[in-house]
């Protein structure tokens, strides 16, 4: 008798899963495996945008291209004299605040500093006509008595650098006795035969910065960091190889593309700024020969009597020690030091060079100086 | 990762480059720090704001002709926006002094999310 098989039970319909799902599906897929083997995958540079500048601060004064900011204390004891941080006009003030744990500004007030910052917004062209007058007596200035009003302190401590330092330097010698109490200069260009390739550029017949103002008005910010990369041509080429050899190492992309950020910011530069500085400065390096004018006033560098403190980055290649050495000499003050650390024009004040070189340093030098 | 690094010659010849680029780099900075490329340099530049202008000037009126906005339009806009960040940046620097006054007149019982103000009393730590 043959056996009745029962009819096979029909395998269900496999559900329909649409293309796309499946494409999102496996996109997914592949992008977990990728994250968890190759963290640098992971991309790290769109959350960039959040973590620069993150310590909190409070906009105080803006006039013109002039933002000034006072960073909260997080102590409940400070230090008596306030630091006001002069940053460069072509560069934004973040480089100093990079990220928690890689910042000078959170640093100093974790050490109980009162912090405010001049940091330079990009100049329109109504700005063009600010020249080194109006930053020095008219900005700075008002900056000073801005701080001493919001601290309740009569005496306050500039730290400038880069340019910031040249402008600092200028305002303290040109003002004596406007509450001073320190002055601290990092890399600061005072004699312009360091800077051989612009002098040689702009001591050239055919550069005319009187047409390049007239034209431009405010000079691009492209152009001052074509300048810039002049003076290394293969160094962001050189970035770029060492980012891809340390793809893996997810702190070194983070940090690497901090920097890299940072450095194609660049502000551009008031036209008045610009001719004044080639032409007192890199044209006739009138530091050096003592005919340095700012509006009517010669700048003698030798009036600067307070506390100072130079410094310096034994590889700089924008500002070499060639261009700022002299500073130390021409400095009034009987209270006077300079630091050459090693590293760069940028490693000298962030990045992990920084942390262990520079800023212990600064804070043993400030701390008896501010009280 | 150590076999990739010993055995891959592209990481190989990054390393090279990233070793030797200040020497690339002086040599090229050398060159151009040499009188006859800032001449050129110079000239260029010249030759550059002259198109630039030229060019600029029939740019304006040909996008105006196709009603379309040139740089300038650009840039007057920019200065618009720019000067609605300063006003705004105003009233924030006198939003901070109201509070600032508010927290003085009221220093009794500041607002809770005030943090009092920081006595200025810091010394520096002893060094031993």
């Amino acid at each position: 008798m043959a056996s009745r098989r029962a009819p096979a039970a029909r395998p269900p319909a496999a559900p329909e899963i649409p293309q796309e799902e499946i494409d999102r599906q496996v996109q997914r897929a592949v992008e977990r495996t990728l994250a968890r083997n190759i963290p640098g995958l992971r991309m790290p540079a769109p959350d960039l945008d959040l973590d620069v500048g993150q310590t909190p601060k409070e906009l105080v004064y803006a006039r013109d291209t002039l933002r000034l900011y006072h960073y909260k204390p997080m102590l409940d004891e400070i230090y008596r004299v306030p630091l006001l941080v002069i940053m460069s006009p072509v560069a934004k003030g973040y480089i100093l605040d990079l990220a928690p744990g890689q910042s000078l500004i959170e640093y100093l007030v974790l050490q109980g500093y009162d912090v405010y910052m001049v940091d330079w917004i990009a100049p329109r062209r109504e700005h063009a006509a600010l020249g080194i007058e109006a930053f020095v007596s008219g900005m700075i200035d008002e900056a000073i008595e801005r701080v001493a009003a919001d601290a309740g302190e009569r005496e306050v401590t500039l730290v400038g650098y880069c340019m910031g330092g040249l402008l600092s330097c200028l305002h303290a010698a040109l003002n004596p006795k406007s509450g001073l109490k320190n002055l601290v200069c990092f890399t600061t260009p005072i004699n312009a035969d360091g800077m051989t390739l612009y002098k040689q550029w702009v001591n050239s017949r055919a550069f005319d910065i009187d047409r390049l103002v007239e034209e431009l008005g405010v000079i691009p910010g492209e152009m001052i960091n074509a300048s810039i990369q002049a003076l290394r041509p293969f160094q962001r080429s050189a970035n770029q190889l060492q980012l891809l050899n340390n793809v893996d190492n997810d702190a070194f992309v983070k940090a690497n593309l901090r920097f890299d950020r940072w450095a194609a910011d660049q502000l551009p530069l008031p036209g008045e700024l610009m001719r004044e500085f080639v032409r007192e400065f890199l044209r006739g390096n009138k530091l050096i020969t003592g005919d340095f004018h700012v509006g009517d006033n010669v700048v003698d560098l030798g009036k600067i009597r307070v506390p100072f403190l130079h410094v310096a980055a034994e590889y700089d290649h924008i500002v070499p020690t060639a261009a700022s050495r002299d500073l130390i000499g021409l400095v009034g003050s009987k209270d006077k030091q300079e630091i050459v650390v090693k590293g760069g024009h940028v490693s000298l004040v962030a990045g992990g060079n920084a942390v262990y070189r520079l800023w212990p340093q600064l804070d043993r030098w400030l701390a008896p100086r501010s009280v | 990762m150590s076999d990739d690094k010993e055995l891959n010659p592209v990481r190989l010849w990054r390393e090279w480059f990233v070793k030797s680029e200040k020497a690339w780099s002086q040599a090229m900075t050398d060159m151009m720090g040499d009188e006859r490329f800032s001449k050129g340099m110079g000239r260029y530049m010249q030759e550059a704001l002259h198109t630039h202008r030229m060019f600029s000037e029939s740019m304006a009126q040909y996008l105006a002709n196709l009603n379309l906005p040139s740089r300038q339009d650009i840039l007057d806009l920019s200065d618009r926006m720019g000067q609605v960040e300063d006003a705004l940046a105003a009233v924030q620097v006198e939003l901070r002094e109201l509070r600032t006054r508010i927290a003085q007149g009221v220093s009794a019982a500041p607002a809770s999310s005030e943090r009092p103000k920081p006595a200025r009393t810091k010394r520096p730590p002893e060094i031993s």
